[in-house]
């Protein structure tokens, strides 16, 4: 205990290194040298951030904001997703129509045209894809 | 004529938040000497210390909005303080963790100085230049958090509370961290401590 104290003694001599006293009004000005050199180092948005972080702890949310955003947020979740397979189906059954198109049996126009548009006799009976699609424009030779 | 009475940490806070750099720098003239002494003797050189204390006082500038009064406006700036010196030192390592140049000349011609190391005790008397190198020696020994401790306990004289709010301890940590602290300088100043 007796030690303790000696240590703590010698301890408090540390006290009385300071530096000296025009060090402190020295400090004072470089600390407003570097605070004005800064703030115009530093860009304008950076400022602002800066601005926003330090305001943004202030805010005081009511404890109940947070549950209800939860709320909100499930109920959009479950939204979306009860949403989801109407649309997938209507997907499905459009790709379905367009695969048609690509059969290898030829498409007859009287399956897809109206009863009235294929009395009009001018038609041709049926139309077969080209595997490739044609061009009026020279192939490029080098 | 009675002078005006100064205004209170919390008043100059307040005024600072309101825009008022003026507010601020009454506040820079209020707490650089005692942290400067805070993190002299953590580092055991004037220049990081004055570099340190540079960026301590920009740092509380810029988060001053978000200061809400939870705690003091002294045991803020001791933490902002305490955080980054501790964060510098682990840093610099052992990089020179002290410098016989760097120690203060003058103190060693302070009256006070003198008349607390000749205190009755001849072993003291002797070198008072070699019991300053040794103390800042021993400091330099001990882990940042324990030299945390006793810099502010026993240098600054601060109550175990207040130093527990500080670091976010409690108080029994800090008297462990004490007591652990000054076992190690005990065995470091053997010489100088009177059995």
């Amino acid at each position: 205990m007796d030690e303790n104290l000696n240590v703590s003694k010698l301890l408090r001599l540390k006290r009385y290194e300071q530096p000296p006293p025009a060090y402190f009004e020295d400090f004072l000005h470089e600390f407003q040298r570097r605070q004005r050199a800064e703030a115009l180092r530093r860009p304008a948005w950076a400022l602002f951030w800066d601005r926003i972080t330090s305001i943004a702890p202030t805010f005081r949310v009511p404890q109940f904001a947070y549950a209800a955003i939860l709320v909100l947020a499930a109920g959009v979740s479950t939204l979306i997703v009860t949403q989801q397979p109407a649309e997938t189906l209507a997907k499905v059954d459009a790709s379905r129509t367009s695969l048609s198109l690509t059969a290898s049996k030829p498409v007859t126009i009287t399956d897809t045209l109206p009863v009235s548009a294929q009395t009009g006799g001018s038609l041709p009976s049926h139309y077969v894809l080209q595997p490739r699609p044609v061009s009026n424009e020279q192939p490029l030779s080098f | 004529m009675d002078e005006a009475p100064e205004p209170h940490d919390d008043e100059l806070v307040a005024r600072t938040q309101a825009g008022d750099p003026e507010a601020f720098d009454e506040l820079v003239i209020r707490y650089s000497p005692r942290l400067y002494g805070l993190i002299y003797n953590m580092t055991s050189n004037h220049e990081d210390t004055n570099d340190l204390l540079q960026e301590v006082f920009a740092k509380a500038y810029r988060s001053i909005n978000g200061f809400r009064g939870k705690s003091s406006f002294y045991t803020w700036m001791h933490s902002i303080a305490v955080n980054m010196t501790i964060n510098f030192v682990k840093k610099r390592g052992r990089r020179h963790a002290m410098s016989l140049d760097d120690m203060d000349a003058g103190v060693q011609n302070d009256p006070d100085f003198i008349e607390a190391t000749t205190g009755g005790d001849p072993r003291q008397d002797a070198n008072i230049s070699e019991l300053q190198q040794r103390l800042n020696e021993a400091l330099q020994k001990l882990s940042h958090e324990h030299r945390a401790v006793v810099t502010m306990f026993d240098i600054q004289g601060m109550p175990h509370a207040e130093i527990a709010k500080i670091l976010g301890i409690s108080e029994g940590t800090v008297r462990s961290r004490l007591f652990y602290a000054h076992r190690q300088l005990q065995n470091y100043l053997e010489e100088f401590i009177k059995h």
